[in-house]
């Protein structure tokens, strides 16, 4: 750079530079202009062997620690099948115990059925909601991105826990509200087991998009990111919670006390 | 000079040989390409992809080890399919067989349980690696809507397989779920009733989910997993830092 600005037009040998007007680099600054390199679009290998190679030995590592798991650890078999005798408690495959912590909750229409479906379409619709070509390829998008991860993941961890704490406290139901609103008002099921339920969960989606608004003034990009979050965050709290720390009539335990027969 | 013929150039100099791989050794570029195109199973790859997609601390590999998990799923699946038997009544005794007197029986049903739960974990970390590197983004919107049937689909495929043991365990874990299936409103009993062909978990319950186990489901998974690897070449590849 600064030979270039030594370097006098056409060679004529005119005035010299007047240092005081002469352009320094002072630094870089990674740019957003439309037209970047495409060095990282550009860059290509051969598939054979870069990446036939990648998949031949995770896939050799992955089968040798899946074969000495095997050997090591038996697939359970309890005794058989007995409709006249019912273990308590009796649990889902682990994967859907994340339901049945929920159904101890609330509605079990709401709760097994129409939560998850909620859920579900709400997943296949992100890319439908969030079309931003922004953070691509990054994990996170940005630095910004992963800390609302962070936020997001402690924020529902806390809620879930205190709910489900609270509840418990309360003998299921919902909060002691139920009970109330039906001595006083003479409600429904709908509304106490079904409706309220849904408005707390609500409720708590509406308080973490705030603070996440208010704390980080996110892009859309980033919002999707704490409400996918949240529902990983969910997901995994209440699996947990279903698995290790429900006992004897789904009362809450701790994970060694649990009876053994449960995988 | 001239070489001397070894083994190894009379074996792929053979015509058995050269009509089965019809490129030389991989150590070409040309021959390299025609490796991947004209094997029907890699060429489910391109010739050449960018750089950064064979990054495994990009991808860490979770969407290949949901395939391979299929994979060693459906060749141990087949092996317990000979020896298991879904009846009511012979169930039960015919996993003791395989567990106690089949060759490798033991091994065959503990890597099917393992690699069952695993493809459920790999499954829902590659849903979370490929949202969280903003994979989903267009042109790959339609992609990631598979994905979620695929997601669906192994949920199924996990608790379908769970009752067939017909152990305690398996009644009652099912009993719950379908529990939860039946509480769908409108429709719960109608859903329950499909699921199950009786009032309680039974011989109906067990060949149907036997059926949808082994032939429905697989298939139905292969399916999409088919349409989900096409269009990840279609809509360019793996995703990437633009």
């Amino acid at each position: 750079m600064a030979e270039i600005a030594q370097q006098t037009p056409g060679g004529q040998g005119f005035t010299p530079i007047d240092e005081a007007k002469r352009q320094r680099l002072l630094e870089l600054v990674r740019g957003r202009a439309m037209a970047r390199p495409t060095d990282l679009a550009e860059d290509e290998v051969m598939v054979w062997p870069s990446l036939v190679v990648v998949e031949a030995v995770s896939a050799a590592v992955f089968l040798l620690i899946l074969t000495v798991l095997s050997v090591m650890v038996n697939a359970p078999l309890t005794a058989r099948a007995n409709p006249n005798q019912t273990p308590n408690p009796s649990k889902a495959p682990w994967y859907f115990l994340n339901l049945q912590e929920l159904l101890l909750h609330m509605n079990a229409g709401v709760a097994g059925v129409i939560i998850p479906t909620v859920a579900l379409v709400g997943i296949a619709a992100i890319p439908y909601i969030d079309r931003s070509p922004l953070g691509v390829g990054i994990l996170g998008t940005s630095a910004k991105g992963r800390r609302i991860i962070g936020f997001t993941f402690v924020y529902t961890t806390v809620v879930i826990v205190g709910m489900i704490l609270l509840n418990e406290q309360s003998g299921r139901t919902v909060f002691g509200l139920a009970g109330f609103l039906q001595e006083n008002l003479n409600t429904p099921e709908l509304i106490n087991y079904q409706i309220l339920p849904v408005l707390i969960i609500v409720f708590w989606i509406g308080v973490l998009m705030a603070l996440v608004q208010r704390l980080y003034r996110p892009t859309r990009r980033e919002m999707v990111i704490a409400l996918f979050t949240g529902f990983v965050a969910a997901f995994v709290v209440l699996t947990i919670s279903g698995t290790s720390f429900r006992g004897e009539g789904q009362d809450l335990t701790w994970p060694w006390n649990l009876p053994l027969e449960h995988h | 000079m001239r070489r001397e013929q070894t083994l190894a150039d009379r074996i792929t100099g053979s015509a058995v040989w050269r009509s089965v791989v019809r490129h030389g050794y991989p150590d070409t570029q040309r021959n390299q390409a025609l490796i991947i195109a004209s094997n029907v199973f890699l060429h489910i790859h391109p010739v050449k992809i960018k750089r950064y997609a064979t990054k495994v601390t990009y991808t860490f590999c979770l969407g290949g080890l949901s395939f391979f998990m299929f994979l060693v799923l459906t060749m141990t699946g087949v092996l317990l399919m000979f020896y298991y038997v879904p009846s009511a009544d012979l169930a039960y005794q015919s996993m003791k067989d395989i567990e106690s007197s089949v060759t490798f029986g033991q091994l065959m049903r503990n890597m099917h349980r393992w690699s069952a739960q695993g493809m459920v974990i790999a499954v829902f970390l590659h849903m979370c690696r490929v949202f969280y590197t903003g994979s989903y983004k267009p042109p790959r919107e339609f992609n990631w809507v598979i994905g979620v049937l695929l997601l669906v689909v192994t949920f199924l495929l996990s608790f379908t397989g769970y009752l067939l043991p017909w152990d305690q365990l398996a009644l009652w874990a099912v009993t719950v779920g379908t529990n939860i299936g039946g509480a769908a409103p409108f429709v719960g009993e109608q859903v329950n009733m499909v699921l199950r062909g009786d009032f309680e978990i039974g011989q109906s319950a067990l060949i149907r989910f036997y059926t949808l186990h082994v032939i429905f489901l697989p298939l139905a998974a292969a399916f999409l997993m088919a349409v989900h690897f096409w269009r990840i070449r279609k809509d360019g590849g793996i995703s990437g830092p633009l």
